[in-house]
């Protein structure tokens, strides 16, 4: 029904690449280099009754790509905005992504925030605290990840389209503006057939 | 005896009843046979009679006959006989009944259009969703052949208008095909599936464009159809040829039409160029896919929409919302290609750093140091900043300290990513700007380059060239651009030229016929109007006549010559014509060019114009040459070496001054090579020509006749004596030739060949036989036919290729060509000179040379045959253009 542009972003190293080929291939990637520029994927989800596409950049978070991965912000509807439990560092360029982010793509995206490598809960450098703390405070749905064990991965993509399409219900977000990310699949079609199903039940009356 | 008499009146009014109705009153017993007494009447809806023959009669109303086993009731829907079929139906026949292709007789009405019937059928509740054995309902009959009233009666019934068939085909699909257009909004307006995908993936929106049903094509992209791929991957805007149609038809509908095709063309292009740029798509899919929907963006941008008015106003259309407002999408694409390329030169710089030791790698280290900061795991990087001072100052006491061995392990590192960067991302880089370059110049007028462009060229100059220099292919399947745009060009000049021949060949003639719609056609009707009649016995003149009165454009769509009085046309006659008239061109009673001293090349007559017509025959002679290299014909004419360099726009230089006076060239050497100071020449900056026996004084520069030739301005002198002799004395001439040329080839595209090779593209590859060349071969200055370093050269020269042959040729003899009667008749400065080896004493790395005057090679005396091997391919290879006086 609908196609979903969606960024995963957040420092090196971070896990990105390997979040977005478990939400793809259900596998975790081995031996994964750095993504040179962006790298794209797609994956078709339902969610709430209604079949949504997602278009996933992923962009390489070295910072010698930056200037080009910016180039891919404009439009999107979601992102997932990563960093390493194990690496404060990850954690604390979150607000420069954050900030990339919000004025780049729009100032309406929809952010998750994940706390990849989950399963190395022994090397843990940020707690669960203080990042939902920090989700709070800057508006951010916050998920902790594994995308080894492949934990929360498929939730934090479907709560992002599920928020996403929570707020075209709502109006907040309009899917006819350009640059919303959002495109209608053949949904439109959908609405058009509903008031034709109340005139074929007239019919039907008549006919028996 | 009553019971008799009875049974007699009975018999006796069933035989008036049946003798005045003409038939039988009563049905036969078996149902074989009455159900062929009753199928005529239920043919032609005789209803009475019908019904009269059946009230008393035993007859299985559902009895199935004949070859497809079909009812009565199958007859009369497929008749129409609607009478009938009330009467069947209200006597129990099955509506639902099967015929052996499963077909109902709804089916049968539907497919026949039999309105009443069909109603009644759906009355006695038929079942509109059985379908036939090939998976058919009533609904695709309907759609089938556009039966669009009955579709309105049968909707009514139909719970799912989309109805799938053995394909996966639905109405809609089935409607498409056919272009009926009322059907299909009939069916849309039922609610059929706009997208739906049949069992190849095609959609409704495919077939109509498949199928090129425009108007049908245009109602669904009006109701929102999407352009989506079959499972193949193919997309309706794949199926180009239609849909350029479909969509050419549908963007001069209206403006809002126009506007949202471009701009949804522009999105999708705009996806497509981000995926091209992730590494992980396949390139050469991605790659013509973008390229394939950027052409047809353009293609239809320039179309425009509906009014033709607006041609000349590219920017805005009427009052309304400017036409390059369908470009917007694209610019995410173009910024990210900006970005990507920025990315690229800081990479290029990265690499160039210098080793340790230069001030300006110390910064880069440090600042790779940051970036692996922010890349690295968190406590490697402080650790590596950390250990560098006191390491640094064990190892290397001379360096920065910033500099240890470990951060310069890491900046290899760095190149070697660097590099990866480059070579992973070239190519597609480079077909986003070839895409890019196309919607540029698609709004700009035919034949400028955008500025925009230009300044983007410029800006990423470095990168761009790093590209080339790496895979040169890029310049031909990618940058069209340079063949467009000289002054881009001549930036990327000296990688082109280094590319082989046959690659420079192709992409010529691949640009050239770009322009050409039809190009591929190559049996097309001839109109007898644009046959060129040739009279043989003044071919010269009357080819003339008849390529003046044509148009270019015809011309270069084809040429077909016929001679007076002859049946024969077709390849061959214009081979022949071709051929004939070039030999024509340089016959001497015409005085438009004249011999060179070998006697076998040519180059225009500075006096020619005692033909007071001449420039118009020169132009003409460069429309013929022009004409030939167009289609691709050999001409029968060899020129001298610096008439190819006046075609090609080359600066001629005193060697070439050989050809057509040697015994000069010579002198003009000596003139170089030698101290002039004391000789007394009394030389001046001018010279005395012969004009039809008066002699004049032609001053070589203003005030050339007051300047002394002196050992500091000699080079000059030379080179403007050359010129004169060379050019100036024929400039008008080269002129009109050129002018007559550049009608059929743009300057800007035979730049990419040098003069040798555009004597092999005018004049064809020649075959040289290998063993007439040997027989006809002298040795001197110590060689003999037996010497070792001969006997290698002549394997070498067996093993060579064609081409390398020729190359070879022409690289002693200044010429491919192979005089006729073959190598017995080659010709020096000075009469018949046969090739000739001469030997040359060896030292190590010493090239072959040669003396085309008298078609010398000096070999030296190689110690083996694979240095010879070696030196003779370089030779030929790097030195057919630039080499040096011997």
């Amino acid at each position: 029904d609908f196609l979903f542009k969606f960024l995963v972003i957040g420092s090196a190293g971070a896990g990105k690449s390997c979040l977005l080929h478990q939400f793809i291939e259900n596998k975790f990637k081995q031996d994964s280099n750095h993504t040179i520029g962006v790298e794209f994927g797609s994956r078709v989800v339902n969610v709430g009754g209604k079949t949504v596409k997602l278009q996933i950049w992923d962009t390489a978070g070295q910072e010698r790509f930056r200037s080009v991965t910016r180039s891919y912000y404009r439009g999107a509807a979601g992102a997932l905005l990563v960093y390493d439990i194990t690496s404060r560092e990850t954690y604390n360029a979150l607000t420069n992504w954050l900030t990339d982010a919000r004025t780049l793509a729009s100032p309406n995206i929809v952010i998750i925030l994940c706390g990849n490598k989950k399963d190395l809960d022994a090397d843990r450098e940020v707690t669960f605290l203080e990042a939902s703390r920090f989700a709070q405070e800057n508006e951010l749905i916050f998920l902790e990840t594994s995308a080894l064990t492949g934990e929360n991965v498929e939730e934090g993509f479907l709560k992002c389209a599920r928020t996403i399409l929570n707020k075209i219900d709502s109006g907040e977000l309009d899917p006819e503006r350009m640059g919303s990310g959002i495109q209608y699949g053949d949904a439109s079609l959908r609405q058009l057939r509903q008031p034709r199903n109340t005139a074929t039940h007239n019919k039907q009356q008549c006919s028996c | 005896m009553e019971r008799a008499m009875e049974q007699l009146n009975v018999q006796l009014n069933r035989l008036t009843r049946s003798l005045r109705r003409a038939r039988t009153v009563e049905l036969p017993e078996d149902n074989e046979t009455a159900v062929y007494t009753l199928m005529p009447m239920v043919m032609a809806d005789q209803h009475r009679s019908v019904s009269e023959l059946l009230v008393n009669s035993k007859f299985d109303v559902n009895y199935a006959f004949g070859r497809v086993k079909r009812s009565l009731l199958h007859i009369a829907a497929n008749c129409g006989s609607v009478e009938c079929l009330v009467l069947l139906l209200k006597r129990g026949a099955n509506p639902n009944y099967q015929d052996i292709s499963g077909c109902t007789p709804l089916h049968l009405a539907a497919r026949n259009g039999q309105k009443k019937c069909m109603g009644k059928l759906l009355e006695y509740s038929a079942d509109v969703n059985i379908c036939n054995n090939e998976g058919l309902t009533a609904i695709h009959w309907l759609a089938v052949n556009g039966r669009t009233e009955l579709l309105h009666d049968l909707v009514q019934h139909v719970s799912n208008v989309d109805v799938e068939d053995a394909m996966g085909q639905t109405a809609l699909h089935v409607a498409c095909q056919n272009g009926h257009k009322t059907t299909v909004l009939c069916l849309l307006d039922s609610g059929a599936d706009i997208n739906r995908p049949n069992v190849s993936g095609a959609t409704p929106l495919y077939f109509a464009c498949s199928h090129g049903q425009r108007d049908t094509a245009q109602i669904l992209l009006s109701r929102g159809a999407k352009y989506l791929a079959d499972k193949n991957g193919v997309t309706p805007l794949d199926l180009c040829v239609q849909l350029r149609q479909v969509l050419e038809h549908l963007s001069q509908q209206s403006d809002s039409h126009y506007q949202r095709i471009l701009i949804s063309l522009a999105e999708v292009a705009t996806t497509n160029g981000h995926k091209l740029l992730s590494l992980s798509s396949s390139y050469e899919a991605q790659m013509k896919s973008l390229l394939r929907i950027v052409r047809i963006f353009c293609h239809v941008f320039r179309l425009g929409p509906s009014s033709p008015n607006n041609g000349n106003d590219m920017g805005y259309n009427g009052n309304k919302t400017p036409r390059s407002q369908v470009f917007k999408p694209l610019e995410l694409l173009w910024h990210s290609l900006d970005e990507w390329l920025v990315l690229i030169s800081t990479e290029l710089d990265r690499t160039r750093s210098d080793p340790p030791g230069s001030s300006p790698s110390s910064e880069i280290a440090s600042l790779l140091l940051k970036q692996r900061d922010a890349s690295l795991d968190q406590s490697a990087a402080p650790a590596a900043s950390c250990d560098s001072a006191p390491s640094s100052t064990d190892t290397a006491p001379k360096l920065p300290p910033a500099l240890d061995p470990q951060l310069v392990v890491m900046e290899a590192e760095a190149c070697v990513d660097g590099e990866d960067v480059i070579s992973m991302t070239a190519n597609r880089l480079s077909a986003v700007i070839q895409a890019f370059y196309m919607c540029c110049s698609c709004q700009m007028p035919q034949g400028m380059t955008s500025p925009r462009f230009i300044e983007f060229v410029c800006k990423h100059d470095e990168v761009l060239k790093c590209f080339v220099t790496r895979n040169p292919k890029i310049i031909f399947n990618h940058f069209h651009f340079l063949l467009e745009c000289p002054e881009l060009m001549s930036r990327f000049m000296h990688i082109i030229k280094g590319q082989p021949f046959k690659d420079r060949c192709e992409w010529f003639y691949e640009h050239l016929l770009a322009g050409q719609p039809d190009s591929d056609m190559v049996h097309r009707p001839v109109n007898e109007n644009d046959i060129l009649l040739i009279h043989r016995d003044s071919i010269f003149r009357s080819s003339c006549e008849m390529v003046s009165k044509s148009t270019n454009e015809k011309l270069k769509q084809g040429i077909a010559v016929r001679f007076h009085g002859e049946e024969g046309m077709g390849q061959g006659v214009v081979r022949e014509w071709f051929d004939i008239l070039s030999s024509e061109i340089v016959n001497p009673d015409y005085a438009l060019f004249t011999q060179s001293a070998d006697g076998t090349t040519f180059q225009p007559n500075s006096n020619s114009s005692v033909n007071p017509d001449h420039l118009n025959y020169f132009r003409f002679a460069g429309q013929v040459l022009g004409l030939a290299l167009y289609h691709r014909q050999l001409v029968n004419i060899y020129f001298t070496r610096s008439f190819y360099k006046h075609i090609l726009g080359i600066p001629v230089n005193y060697q070439d001054v050989s050809s057509i006076d040697p015994e000069y060239a010579k002198n003009l050497q000596w003139i170089l090579d030698n101290d002039i100071s004391d000789l007394g020449l009394e030389l001046s900056f001018s010279v005395e020509t012969d004009v039809f026996g008066a002699m004049e004084e032609v001053p070589l520069k203003p005030g050339g006749t007051a300047i002394l030739v002196t050992q500091d301005n000699k080079a000059e002198y030379v080179q403007l004596v050359t010129e004169l002799r060379m050019t100036r004395a024929i400039q008008p001439q080269i002129n009109a030739f050129l002018q007559g040329f550049h009608t059929f080839i743009p300057p800007s595209l035979i730049q990419l060949f040098d003069e040798y090779e555009l004597e092999l593209l005018l004049s064809g590859m020649p075959e040289i036989d290998v063993q007439d060349w040997y027989k006809n071969t002298e040795y001197t200055s110590g060689y003999d036919q037996h010497e070792p370093v001969i006997q290698w050269f002549w394997e070498v020269v067996h093993s060579l290729t064609q081409e390398e042959r020729v190359l070879l040729l022409q690289f002693v003899t200044g010429s491919s060509r192979v005089p006729h009667g073959g190598f017995a008749f080659l010709m020096g400065g000075g009469g018949l000179q046969k090739f000739t080896i001469a030997a040359v004493p060896y030292t190590s790395n010493l090239l072959p040379t040669s003396s085309t005057c008298i078609n010398m090679l000096k070999l030296p005396e190689y110690p083996s045959l694979d240095v010879l091997r070696d030196r003779l391919l370089v030779a030929l290879h790097c030195g057919s253009y630039g080499y040096t006086m011997a």
